[in-house]
């Protein structure tokens, strides 16, 4: 599984707290969060400012629009948070094998 | 990044042409229930012909009319060029489908099939250019994409073909120059534009909804090039009257098993185990290639056609509608919302669908294609009443489906858009009275 990697700088709120904030954005396709299916590779507090570095399943995800304003609607909700940036990058890719076990079981893969 | 709806067409469009879409399909089996005698005999009947139109042109055109429309944003991670094209060319297309098969219905009626083959190959070289000019933008590299692009260019050649085939008819100076080339209308439009169609869409789509990652492409890439090549072949038999026929079958025949190859290949990598039932449609779709194939080993042209289109594309063009579908309708009424999405009470995908119709369409048209199938091979009008009941039961459950997917997602972005209204009014008044 994807670990993500935590950053802080006199955080506001611990990058942790925001981690488990993401649990609440969920994959429609998948039905599934995106912390679990291993889409979130960093997490970075600097003070009330907070950055996202995610990947998606496929570069032409047609859910990237509604999985970002879902990440920020989600962080906007956490007390603390100020500006809120979101990357989508692509290397490395997301593979299956990013995910928990949890979230691959639930998918039927064992 | 291509957003749906923002970096495509405007929604509305590639929505309301797959729900048409699906209506045709229910229409094809009322009319093919209303005319079963015409299938138990010759084929070339203008009834015949003009069936076959509602299902090519009506049902599959505007269903990959409408995927066009938002696919190749996806596939080639760019944005659809001049977006509002559709409002010009979807209408196009509907309204010239409608006149090739009223002018088929007419017994070849000249200004019909004139008029209707005009509009429909204007509104298919519009969309070949628009999928170009988005191609252009960002040239995909994915052996997928190329499939694509191909089906298109040769889905809008098909059309041609069949307005020079209709002045063929009409006009004595066209026929003496091109003969009449029916079957290399049939080659491009079955395997050209159908086929590479389903390969290139199938391929990005399938990996996607099975979560199968990664492996080589290979397959994808020489079916492409096997199924042009022998299109091209097949145009030098026409017209140059070479001996190529049989070289060009066997590279199509080649094509057909490379593309049900790399199904099972992306189904072998596959990690999610459990297939939506759509897909398990588009995959269920492939069995009918080999029946196909045999069909036409044994001399029976008519059978091996409808094994085709009734069975592999009517099952791979309706598992795909329902998904392609229910994504457009979601992230139509959904991205951008700032309702917090499936946390904030937005349903899922797969919640869109209602499985009790699946079933219908998948064995429906299992059935439909079957039937009829025999029923030209055995002259058996009985059995194409069997396969217009099925096909209309098929398509009336598609239809449905459609329906539903799009009325229980706007129905859910209103309660939560109500919902919302309301706790903001709560808010206002508990501050007011504070």
């Amino acid at each position: 599984m994807t670990e993500t990697e935590l950053t802080e700088i006199n955080p506001a709120v611990p990058a942790r707290n925001v981690l488990e904030a993401l649990h609440a954005v969920i994959d429609p396709e998948l039905g599934l969060d995106i912390v679990s299916l291993g889409m979130v590779y960093a997490v970075a507090v600097v003070d009330s400012q907070v950055a996202i570095e995610m990947t998606l399943t496929t570069p032409g995800c047609p859910l990237h629009g509604s999985i970002e304003a879902d990440v920020r609607h989600c962080l906007g909700q956490v007390p603390g948070v100020g500006d809120i940036g979101v990357e989508l990058v692509w290397d490395p890719p997301w593979t299956p094998d990013s995910m928990s076990a949890e979230a691959k079981r639930s998918l039927g893969f064992y | 990044m291509p957003r749906l709806g923002a970096d495509g067409a405007p929604p509305v469009l590639p929505i309301a042409s797959l729900l048409l879409g699906a209506l045709a399909l229910a229409l094809v089996g009322l009319l093919v229930l209303l005319s079963p005698a015409a299938f138990a005999g010759y084929l070339g009947l203008p009834r015949v012909v003009a069936i076959n139109h509602v299902f090519t042109l009506t049902f599959v055109g505007l269903v990959f009319a409408g995927t066009l429309q938002q696919l190749p944003a996806v596939m080639f991670v760019t944005k659809l060029a001049w977006p509002r094209l559709g409002w010009l060319t979807l209408p196009l297309l509907a309204v010239g489908s409608v006149a090739v098969v009223i002018g088929f219905f007419r017994g070849f009626s000249a200004p019909w099939l004139a008029f209707g083959a005009g509009a429909t190959s204007l509104a298919w070289v519009a969309l070949v250019v628009q999928l170009a000019r988005t191609a252009a933008q960002r040239w995909p590299k994915d052996p997928g994409s190329h499939a694509l692009l191909l089906s298109a260019l040769f889905l809008a050649l098909a059309v041609i073909l069949g307005f020079t085939l209709a002045s063929a008819r009409t006009t004595p100076s066209v026929a003496a120059q091109v003969g009449y080339p029916v079957q290399l209308h049939f080659t491009v439009g079955l395997f050209g534009a159908f086929l590479l169609g389903i390969i290139g869409s199938g391929q990005k789509l399938l990996s996607m909804f099975a979560l199968s990652k990664g492996g080589p492409q290979w397959r994808v890439r020489y079916a492409t090039y096997a199924v042009t090549a022998a299109i091209l072949l097949e145009a030098l038999a026409t017209f140059a009257r070479l001996p190529l026929i049989t070289a060009s079958h066997v590279l199509l025949a080649i094509a057909c098993a490379l593309q049900a190859w790399e199904v099972l290949n992306i189904l072998r990598r596959r990690l999610r185990k459990r297939l939506e039932l759509p897909i398990q449609r588009y995959v269920l779709a492939h069995a009918f290639l080999p029946l196909a194939g045999v069909a036409l080993l044994f001399g029976e042209g008519g059978a091996a056609m409808i094994l085709f289109l009734l069975g592999f594309v009517g099952l791979a063009v309706s598992g795909m509608l329902v998904k392609i579908l229910s994504f457009l309708t979601w992230t139509w009424q959904f991205a951008g919302a700032s309702t917090g999405g499936v946390s904030g009470g937005a349903p899922l995908l797969r919640d869109l669908v209602k499985d009790e119709l699946e079933p219908i369409i998948t064995w429906g048209l299992v059935l439909a294609a079957a039937a009829l199938a025999a029923a030209t091979i055995w002259s058996s009008a009985l059995l194409a009443v069997v396969a217009g009941a099925a096909t209309l039961l098929a398509g009336v459950a598609l239809t449905a489906q459609a329906s539903h997917v799009v009325g229980v997602t706007v129905r859910s972005r209103r309660r939560l858009a109500a919902a919302a209204a309301a706790a903001q009014a709560t808010k206002t008044l508990e501050e007011a009275r504070a």
